[in-house]
């Protein structure tokens, strides 16, 4: 793999892993507020607002670890690739629904307010890192094996 | 060739074993930490880890919390639901008979409301839910105000509607 190639894979994989494993710790320092948040998306049963509050950050955490040790990248990638997937599906039903909150991506008590449409974007931008993650490490892998 | 190298099903399935187990560990560590949270939301107990107590003033009392249940159980008895969100969200959409007394207004409303509500009627506060403090604040207030029974229901405006039960306003 040439050099260049090899430095955009790490690139992508450390940056990929360090915006998960803040946002998640961000989350799950304080659950119940965050559990507003996944309310105010207006999608779940009250209680499984809650739930997704208690497991989420620990999912971002756990893949944002992953990537960052460069171990099990490839099963860390795929389910933040899921995960980003499942995030602009709810905030796409935002848009189309016409409801205005803040998408409770990072801090969730901050007073800063990340309209729908532009954590949409930003979360296109994550997937093109989940992308550049997956296919390069493919493809180191499979150039370390011929 | 050896399985590393099987560019078909065993590697697919070996990736979707690790991302399972993945999301398993996830799954556990999330519930051990949160154990009583989640437990507490889906039995319709209040969530909020600890009475928040986020007021500066000495108090001698705090409103005591009050679930799903034994709010509707008040109601029925005839208690009064007050609303401690800002104006506009209790225009939107309320608990049905809930009357509005934003926190950031209390001062100015409070006497229209003492002469309104005589002082042993039950009392229950809320508001957004999710650990939102006004509604303990609020409490708080109403009692240094002179009201002896103050409840707060903290699970708050999303789990009465959430639990299919009506609400009134004009966003609906």
């Amino acid at each position: 793999m040439i050099k260049a190639r090899l430095l955009l894979f790490h690139g992508s994989r450390l940056l990929l892993g360090g915006i998960f494993l803040y946002a998640g710790m961000l989350k799950a320092a304080d659950p119940v507020a965050f559990a507003g948040q996944v309310a105010n998306y207006q999608l779940l049963p009250y209680a499984w607002n809650y739930l997704t509050a208690a497991l989420l950050p620990y999912l971002e955490i756990l893949c944002g670890l992953l990537l960052l040790l460069n171990r099990w990248v490839r099963p860390a990638t795929l389910v933040l690739g899921v995960l980003n997937l499942v995030f602009i599906a709810a905030l796409a039903s935002l848009i189309v629904r016409g409801i205005d909150i803040d998408c409770g991506c990072f801090r969730p008590d901050a007073d800063s307010h990340t309209s729908p449409l532009s954590a949409l974007l930003r979360d296109l931008g994550i997937m093109v890192l989940v992308l550049t993650t997956w296919f390069l490490e493919r493809r180191k892998n499979r150039e370390e094996r011929a | 060739m050896n399985d590393r190298c099987a560019p078909g099903g065993s590697a697919w399935r070996r990736l979707l074993l690790e991302a399972v187990v993945i999301c398993a560990v996830a799954m556990a560590v999330g519930l051990s930490m949160n154990y009583r949270m989640v437990m507490n939301a889906f039995t319709g107990k209040s969530v909020a880890p600890e009475p928040l107590r986020t007021t500066t003033v000495e108090v001698a009392a705090f409103p005591d919390p009050v679930e799903l249940e034994e709010v509707r159980e008040l109601l029925a008895a005839g208690a009064l639901l007050v609303d401690a969100r800002h104006g506009d969200e209790y225009r939107q959409a309320h608990l049905p008979g809930a009357v509005s007394l934003p926190l950031g207004e209390l001062e100015s409303l409070l006497e229209a409301f003492r002469k309104e509500v005589a002082a042993d009627r039950v009392l229950i506060t809320y508001c957004t839910g999710f650990g939102c403090p006004d509604s303990f604040d609020l409490g708080v207030l109403l009692l240094q105000a002179g009201y002896q029974q103050v409840r707060v229901f903290e699970g708050g405006f999303p789990e009465w509607r959430d639990a299919g039960l009506p609400v009134q306003g004009e966003g609906l």
